[in-house]
């Protein structure tokens, strides 16, 4: 039993290791965390699965020939689109390769749906091996050597060629290689193409033994991130062992208590970055005072309160009249996502932190505020309350392991932080788990107000909206909201005039999150039901693509943003899974053209802020 | 032991590596109470990596630094901040989406303690704005107020940062490369506004500018791979000729 | 007798790195096989001039020109095919390679280029130690490995930023034998320096940078007739 479950960890390491090995590479090379890794790990098992299903092409020479195809589709990538963002801020690396990794996934769910494809074992790797204490299939033996040889010989050829030193030179210094003759752009592109290879490759290794699905990349890309995080930067060998310990550990979890082991790893990297924040095989990193030379976000316009007031009673007025117009289902959600992008623009926009696993916060609301008037019939005020309450909580603990890392890690440990919490919803019992919670009465608002009619419910929902906003632009425009501002524009600096940054980040992370709550615990009143996509990292996605669209760092783009987001979902609807790569196209067009957003670009035409 | 009175900043065998480069080595410095002090040396001598250790943004490999006779070696940079040890940085160091008031205010809103006032009004920010615009004026940044600090040349942005770290009013300032990249008129500026500024308090700075030091300097440190070389006024320093051979370059003879 | 070709050409050059004005009209120029020194204070903008020369400044104006190419506008990599190799203040040693990796890495991109070996007989300390890490030999060490470097890849303009600074007078010595025999091989040198001792044997010509531009000219014969008047724009 015991080795039966490490022969899986064994196998699930081997994924991990090469996956985040090439993942490595390219975030040494390229500061760009690529999100696309997953999507080109599933594009190696379709490539794998098409060559065998329409030109007979078998298992051995796809096998070279799927990572071909991958690598190249990479490197076309990295010339086309990712070497347009490598002036800017990481963050919009990160953000342009989760908008791509979006429309790939979405094309191929489109052309090949959900349905698992299975892919046959090569007939040479048919079989097993009877080992005594456990029997071994040997097509599983062969892809953990196929990816402990292949992992050893990309150290060999790093650590050891002359094409590694230049990698390895290009990584501590870019520029100064470029000095010496080396054409850098054209190693960046190369080595883009290899690490995607090496997810192809990856991908073809798996295809026997997952089904071959257009789902099997975001699955995974997680767990990898996270596995990058334990590592640490700037060890190739120590990403390779880390990615084969994390399999290890996972498959030891699944033996002893197994409901936890899709959450080993990433207890496993909370507790890493509790102990030793740079991960087990990172360098330390000073404090420097580079000041100066941040470019964050796009200047916005900003302006005293009073500026505000015309355009917020325009929405106001809008807002309260809509239900004559709009269905208030739609109203509501749009306006539970306007508070919830509200609470991650406080966080992207004026402290120049990206969280790349917000839902955890709207999620974990949305359960505590479901199950307690669910199950304990609490009053919905006071099953709000507690919703925020949590959320808060979480908050505080999520924010104190993250922010003391840089924005790309930051980004990394929040996205696992996330997939954390919907690990620990999938099993926990009173989740409902697949299912989700449901029904949930909305009850009776104070003992009076029947919120099972929709408009009263609107009008709540409206109200308390309006009471978020309000928080939201009080705090920008509060004293502490300068200090969010200082922090966002140069922190070094703002050190340096005597503010303890770190815990200011903090309670505006806790902030963040009780606003991000409150979006959860209302929606799950709205719908009636709290569900596993609350808390998934697709609706952390979403609510960065509200923002972005709406403008990051203005004060009414995340209200413009959701419901943009919101309604072409609800519009599009009818065109199925296009709506998923709809919306990784508008994504990757706002990071490579838009970044001010539409109500950005709306206050620079008008010269106001808005 | 206690440390004299009108010593305002003492360091004691402060040491820092960096792999096996030992970039500050040793180093005793004493700092008088209301003096302009120079750190200057060659490249790679240790004076930027010294004002890291003294604020605290880099932690020191063993020594101690004693702020008014206070051990603040464990102290946080923020903390080193809030006692009124005040460093600027080589790259001019203001908000630069923020407006030049704005940018003065942040420090006086420090001072105020309203760092987490979170539901606070603009209003009670612009009770300070008064004092923010005095000190622009006193930096010779007249213009509107609620111009955007990136818009300002880079001289004037010297002088916003200048005007900015005066507001938490410190008693010790450190200035790193003043100078650096500025045209000979904003030199002459800049340096009359030390001297102004150093009528109340102690400054340390690095700076290559031989000219601006002889000037405004009472004591200059030279600092050569780490150590000090040698310590006194200009007068001094300029003659002595282990100083000359660093700078001029000690070599085969 | 024919004065040599010019090599390059700087002319009018102002470069920032940011906003920061560093350069303000740099001119100078150099001649085939000439060893010129660029002297000045911390700060004058020496480096920075290098820096414009190689590409690693983006933001620059006016004209740098290798025999006939304008530098201003191509790509580090291009100009080092061009002939060009620079040696950075730091020395620019990598940690994560072998000394041996880091003398091979520069491609060789013109006739000429020294192998391993070739450097190695140059450096004869350099062979032992090939093989550990590149930032683990001594400066003086690395210094020479950074300058057996630029021999690699066969240019014959070679921009070196501060090779005495900080090594014994023993290592000085040294390095001066090795440049003096570059010069001797034809190798065109342009030095940043601050040793003058080191400069009076070796230099064809300095040219003192204040301020970011080029304020006094001195060739060899008037350099060693002056020195109080060059110390004047050195010293302290």
């Amino acid at each position: 039993m015991i080795y039966g479950q490490l022969l899986i960890g064994l196998i699930n390491g081997s994924f991990y290791a090469l996956l985040s090995l090439g993942l490595s590479i390219i975030l040494g090379l390229l500061n760009i965390i690529n999100f696309t890794h997953g999507a080109l790990y599933m594009m190696g098992a379709f490539a794998a699965w098409l060559l065998l299903a329409h030109a007979g092409i078998g298992y051995w020479p796809a096998l070279v020939l799927a990572p071909l195809i991958v690598g190249l589709f990479g490197m076309v990538l990295e010339r086309l689109l990712l070497s347009r963002v490598y002036r800017l801020e990481h963050l919009y690396g990160l953000l342009l390769t989760l908008g791509l990794a979006t429309v790939i996934e979405g094309l191929f769910l489109n052309e090949f749906s959900a349905i698992g494809r299975p892919y046959p074992i090569p007939r040479a790797l048919t079989g097993v091996w009877q080992l005594g204490f456990m029997t071994l299939p040997i097509y599983r033996a062969w892809v953990i050597a196929a990816s402990v040889t292949v992992c050893a010989a990309t150290w060999l050829v790093i650590e050891r060629t002359k094409l590694g030193a230049y990698l390895r030179a290009g990584t501590e210094n870019p520029a100064l290689v470029g000095v010496f003759g080396i054409n850098v752009p054209r190693m960046v592109t190369i080595t883009f193409g290899f690490g995607a290879a090496l997810a192809g490759l990856a991908g073809v290794l798996a295809a026997p033994i997952y089904q071959v699905t257009p789902l099997m990349g975001g699955n995974i890309i997680t767990v990898v991130f996270a596995v990058v995080v334990i590592g640490g930067m700037g060890s190739i060998a120590g990403s390779i062992l880390t990615g084969f310990i994390v399999g290890l550990i996972e498959g030891l979890t699944k033996s002893f208590y197994p409901e936890a082991s899709s959450l080993a790893v990433f207890i496993l990297m909370a507790v890493v970055l509790l102990i030793r924040p740079t991960g087990l095989f990172g360098r330390a990193t000073t404090l420097t005072s580079n000041a100066g030379a941040s470019s964050h976000a796009p200047p916005v316009l900003s302006g005293p309160a009073k500026a505000y007031l015309m355009p917020a009673l325009v929405m106001t007025t809008f807002l309260l009249v809509a239900p004559a117009m709009l269905y208030p289902a739609f109203l509501m959600k749009a306006l539970c996502f306007s508070l919830f992008a509200l609470s991650l623009n406080l966080l992207l926009g004026f402290v120049g932190l990206g969280s790349f696993g917000h839902a955890m916060f709207l999620g974990t609301a949305g359960y505590i505020t479901g199950y307690t008037a669910k199950a304990w019939g609490w009053p919905p005020e006071a099953a709000i309350a507690a919703g925020i309450g949590m959320s808060m909580l979480l908050g505080a603990v999520v924010g104190f392991l993250s922010i003391r890392r840089q924005k790309i890690y930051f980004a990394m440990i929040t996205l696992a932080l996330g997939e954390l919490v919907y690990f620990f919803f999938l099993q926990i019992p009173f989740s409902g788990g697949e299912d989700g919670l449901s029904p949930v009465p909305r009850g009776r608002l104070l003992g009076v107000l029947n919120l099972e009619n929709d408009i009263t419910l609107y009008y709540l929902i409206l109200a308390l909206f309006l009471a978020g906003f309000f928080l939201v632009f009080r705090a920008v425009h509060s004293p502490f909201g300068q200090a969010l501002k200082a922090i966002r524009e140069n922190e070094p600096r703002a050190i340096s005039l005597g503010y303890d940054t770190d815990r200011i980040k903090l309670v505006a992370f806790i902030l963040s999150a009780g606003v991000a709550g409150l979006a959860g615990a209302l929606k799950v009143f709205v719908f009636h039901i709290v569900s596993l996509p609350d808390v998934f990292h697709s609706t952390s996605g979403d609510v960065i693509l509200m923002v972005l669209a709406g403008g990051v760092g203005t004060i009414f783009g995340p209200v413009v943003g959701a419901f943009l987001i919101v309604g072409m979902q609800q519009y599009l609807a009818p065109l199925g899974t296009w709506v998923m790569v709809v919306e990784g196209a508008v994504f990757a067009l706002c990071v490579l053209s838009f970044r001010q957003g539409l109500v950005g670009q709306m206050a620079k035409i008008l010269g106001r802020p808005l | 032991m206690t440390t004299q009175p009108d010593i305002v900043l003492e360091t004691r065998d402060l040491t820092k590596a960096f792999g096996g480069f030992t970039a500050v080595d040793k180093v005793n410095l004493r700092i008088r109470r209301g003096a302009v002090h120079a750190l200057i040396g060659p490249n790679g001598a240790g004076k930027t990596t010294c004002f890291h250790l003294l604020t605290k943004f880099i932690a020191a490999d063993s020594g101690q630094i004693l702020f008014n006779g206070r051990n603040i070696t464990a102290a946080r940079p923020h903390q080193v901040a809030n006692l009124g040890i005040v460093r600027s940085f080589q790259i001019s160091a203001i908000f630069p989406h923020l407006t030049i008031r704005e940018n003065v205010r942040l420090a006086l809103q420090r001072k105020q303690g309203w760092d987490y006032a979170i539901l606070k009004p603009e209003a009670a920010l612009a009770t300070l704005d008064d004092r923010a615009d005095e000190l622009l004026a006193a930096v010779g940044l007249t213009e509107d107020p609620s111009t955007i600090g990136a818009s300002l040349s880079y001289g004037r942005k010297r002088a916003l940062e200048i005007a900015t770290t005066l507001a938490l009013e410190p008693s010790l300032l450190l200035l790193d490369e003043p100078m650096a990249g500025l045209g000979r008129e904003d030199i002459a500026r800049i340096a009359e506004l030390i001297r102004t500024v150093s009528r109340d308090r102690t400054i340390i700075m690095v700076e290559h500018n031989i000219k601006v030091i002889a000037d405004l300097c009472d004591t200059i440190t030279v600092l050569r791979r780490g150590r000090v070389l040698a310590e006194g006024d200009y007068a001094t320093i300029s003659q002595n000729p282990e100083v000359v051979d660093a700078y001029l370059g000690g070599g085969h003879g | 007798m024919d004065e040599p070709a010019v090599v390059l050409h700087v002319l009018e050059l102002h470069a920032y790195y940011g906003e920061s004005h560093i350069l303000h009209g740099m001119d100078f120029r150099v001649h085939e096989g000439e060893v010129v020194a660029l002297l000045g204070r911390n700060g004058a903008g020496k480096t920075t001039t290098l820096k414009s020369i190689v590409g690693l400044v983006s933001k620059r104006r006016g004209s740098i020109a290798l025999r006939n190419n304008e530098l201003i506008g191509r790509k580090s990599f291009e100009i080092a095919r061009l002939g060009v190799a620079y040696c950075p203040e730091e020395r620019g040693i990598f940690a994560s390679l072998t000394v041996k990796e880091n003398l091979t890495l520069p491609p060789v991109t013109n006739p000429g280029g020294l192998s391993a070996a070739a450097v190695f007989e140059l450096f004869p300390n350099l062979a032992e130690r090939q093989h550990s890490q590149g930032t683990k030999l001594s400066g003086g060490e690395q210094q020479m490995l950074a300058i057996g470097r630029m021999l690699v890849s066969g240019a014959r303009l070679l921009l070196i930023d501060e090779p005495t600074e900080g090594l014994a007078p023993v290592i000085v010595a040294q390095i001066l034998t090795i440049l003096q025999r570059l010069r001797d091989q034809g190798y065109t040198i342009v030095l940043v320096e601050q040793n003058l001792r080191f400069l009076s044997s070796l230099a064809d010509r300095s040219y003192i940078v204040e301020g970011g531009r080029v304020v006094d000219v001195f060739d060899a014969a008037r350099f060693a007739a002056n020195i109080p008047k060059v110390e004047s724009y050195l010293g302290i």
